[in-house]
């Protein structure tokens, strides 16, 4: 708890009690008295004065106490305890200075000390009139206030959080892939140098590019769909006839924004987990097409869904939060099994029409 | 002469080993394989001293293909970057490539091979007798659950029957297998492996003290501490081989 307080606080309680002492005296004058006295304006000041003070040291238990970190439920006696007490502490303040003053100015009268218990319990009454607002205006500024601190927190750990998923992602090119792709090109060297050659400018071109995606957002259609067509030119030297790749692409979709490495990451994983998996190979089919007001990527490949480990995939659930974080609670990623034999994982990505 | 299989299921890949292998004249690259059925296959019926295994492959793994194996023979594994597969291994002294393989490691590792096969010149010539008959010095792969060894039969001190399972213990280990004690037993030379009993199989170089037990059996106190008892039809069997 900060040892300061609110800078405010000091400005609301003089003015809080300024601006009651005020209106008790406005209200005495244009109501029944019609005039002020001295003794009206001498004995609202000490009403003040007291309500100032008690309050003060309420508050300083409060803040001592930590009653404002407790859950509401727990807090809640303590401050009706603590209203009644600073009430009756009020009224004694009050008593204490009014009659000490009254004493030190006209030392002559006598001191009315007569029926001391009825004046205490009238004075608690009144000034629970001025106390429970108080502390109910204390209570809600302070609740307020930690709420949106914790709110602004949280938003700041989600935006961090996202900001590392990003990079996470982005960054994600499997190792595996690369150390393959190079022993392919290494056996090719011998066998047909023309092909190992195209082979090592395609690898360039990935590597490039998952470099390059840290610092993008987004990046067209086209320039991920050439480094997919890159990477299963590589895939298809190292499965060969195990791979067969199919495009099915609406030229006009090919400007379209989407997030670097997305398209690449899932095409990955219908390598890893369906075509590698399968003994005779399989399809990749990639299609890209306006469906409504969205623009539609859907990769097809053989092989089945294996539950748990396809679904809590790091890949597959940041894909999601990524379209998300990017184009908005619109966007969307699923993933099924069609036919029994082929999956198919689908993006949908609202289309920006202002564009 | 070592007779060598590989087993990976890209061609490209198998072509390059083969090519890095022109240099050890010693190995002969006698058959390869694109998948665990057909590596399962080709060692079972050519028996070759050493395998070059991936451990990617479609359909089995190169660890669920060994699991598969009778008689695991040296095998070196090769593969792209898997270090969380072979963790499984940093029991076990045994050797694997990454590929692209840099030959010197290819060279290290044969070499290995090498001095391994000296220490042991008995185990490559396992073929002479009864082929289905496991010698003591065959080494046999265990797989259970992410955890893997190569195991010597005769670091095998006892076997024992879990339901279809039997439990394997060897060191501080015991994992299970899916094999039954019946089938086992037909498997491994008796005059090393003994059946005690239903439930368990003892390997009689590794009993540490024998004692009398009731009815005229006897109670087995194994090297890991183990007490089997063998019953009394068994003992009779026990003393005849035990005696002169």
């Amino acid at each position: 708890m900060p040892k300061s307080g609110s800078k405010y606080y000091w400005w609301c309680q003089i003015g809080g009690w300024s601006f009651l002492a005020l209106v008790i005296v406005l209200s005495a004058f244009t109501s029944f008295e019609q005039r002020i006295t001295d003794k009206l304006i001498f004995n609202t000041l000490i009403v003040a004065t007291s309500g100032l003070i008690s309050t003060h040291i309420f508050r300083e238990i409060i803040r001592q106490r930590g009653w404002m970190q407790m859950p509401v439920d727990k807090a809640l006696p303590k401050f009706l305890i603590g209203i009644f007490l600073t009430c009756i502490a009020g009224s004694l303040i009050r008593i204490l200075i009014g009659d000490l003053l009254k004493g030190f100015l006209n030392p002559v009268s006598p001191l009315k000390n007569a029926d001391f218990t009825g004046r205490i319990v009238a004075m608690t009454a009144e000034y629970g009139l001025m106390i429970i607002p108080w502390t109910l205006i204390y209570y809600v500024y302070h609740y307020i206030d930690k709420y949106s601190k914790q709110q602004l927190d949280t938003l700041k750990l989600e935006a961090l959080v996202k900001e590392l998923e990003l990079k996470t992602i982005k960054a994600h090119i499997n190792p595996h892939f690369i150390f393959n792709a190079l022993n392919s090109i290494r056996a090719l060297i011998d066998e047909n140098p023309g092909r190992a050659r195209t082979a090592v400018t395609e690898l360039s071109n990935i590597l490039r590019s998952s470099m390059q995606a840290e610092k993008l957002e987004t990046v067209t259609f086209e320039k991920e769909l050439n480094i997919v067509k890159d990477y299963l030119a590589l895939e298809h030297i190292r499965f060969e006839d195990r791979l067969q790749v199919e495009y099915e692409i609406d030229e006009d979709t090919l400007d379209q924004p989407i997030p670097p490495m997305m398209l690449q990451t899932l095409v990955e994983n219908a390598i890893k987990h369906g075509i590698s998996r399968q003994v005779d190979g399989g399809k990749v089919k990639i299609v890209s097409d306006f469906k409504d007001d969205y623009h539609e990527l859907v990769i097809l490949n053989t092989g089945v869904l294996n539950g748990n480990r396809n679904k809590d995939g790091f890949g597959l659930a940041s894909t999601q939060n990524r379209l998300q974080i990017l184009f908005g609670q619109k966007a969307n990623f699923n993933i099924r099994e069609v036919n029994g034999n082929t999956v198919e994982a689908r993006v949908l990505i609202p289309v920006d029409l202002t564009k | 002469m070592i007779r060598a299989v590989i087993i990976d299921d890209e061609r490209l890949a198998r072509n390059e080993l083969k090519k890095l292998l022109q240099d050890f004249p010693e190995i002969e690259v006698i058959a390869e394989a694109a998948n665990a059925a057909e590596g399962i296959e080709k060692v079972d019926s050519l028996n070759p001293d050493l395998i070059f295994l991936d451990i990617q492959m479609p359909g089995k793994t190169g660890f669920d293909m060994l699991a598969e194996l009778e008689r695991a023979p040296n095998v070196i594994f090769t593969t792209a970057y898997d270090e969380y597969a072979l963790k499984a291994f940093e029991v076990n002294a045994l050797d694997y490539l990454l590929k692209p393989v840099e030959p010197k490691r290819l060279a290290d590792a044969l070499q290995k091979l090498q001095v391994e096969e000296d220490k042991d010149p008995i185990s490559d010539h396992t073929i002479s007798v009864n082929r289905s008959i496991l010698n003591e010095h065959d080494q046999v792969f265990v797989k259970d659950g992410e955890r893997c060894w190569f195991v010597k039969l005769s670091d095998i001190r006892l076997f024992e029957s879990v339901g279809n399972y039997a439990k394997v213990y060897f060191g501080p280990n015991k994992p299970l297998i899916l094999k039954s004690l019946n089938a086992l037993e037909e498997r491994l030379d008796e005059k090393v492996f003994f059946r005690a009993n239903r439930k368990h199989i003892v390997n009689l170089r590794l009993i540490e003290k024998i004692e009398p037990y009731f009815n005229g059996g006897l109670l087995l106190e194994m090297k890991g501490g183990e007490k089997i008892e063998v019953s009394r039809r068994q003992t009779v069997k026990f003393k005849e081989m035990m005696s002169l």
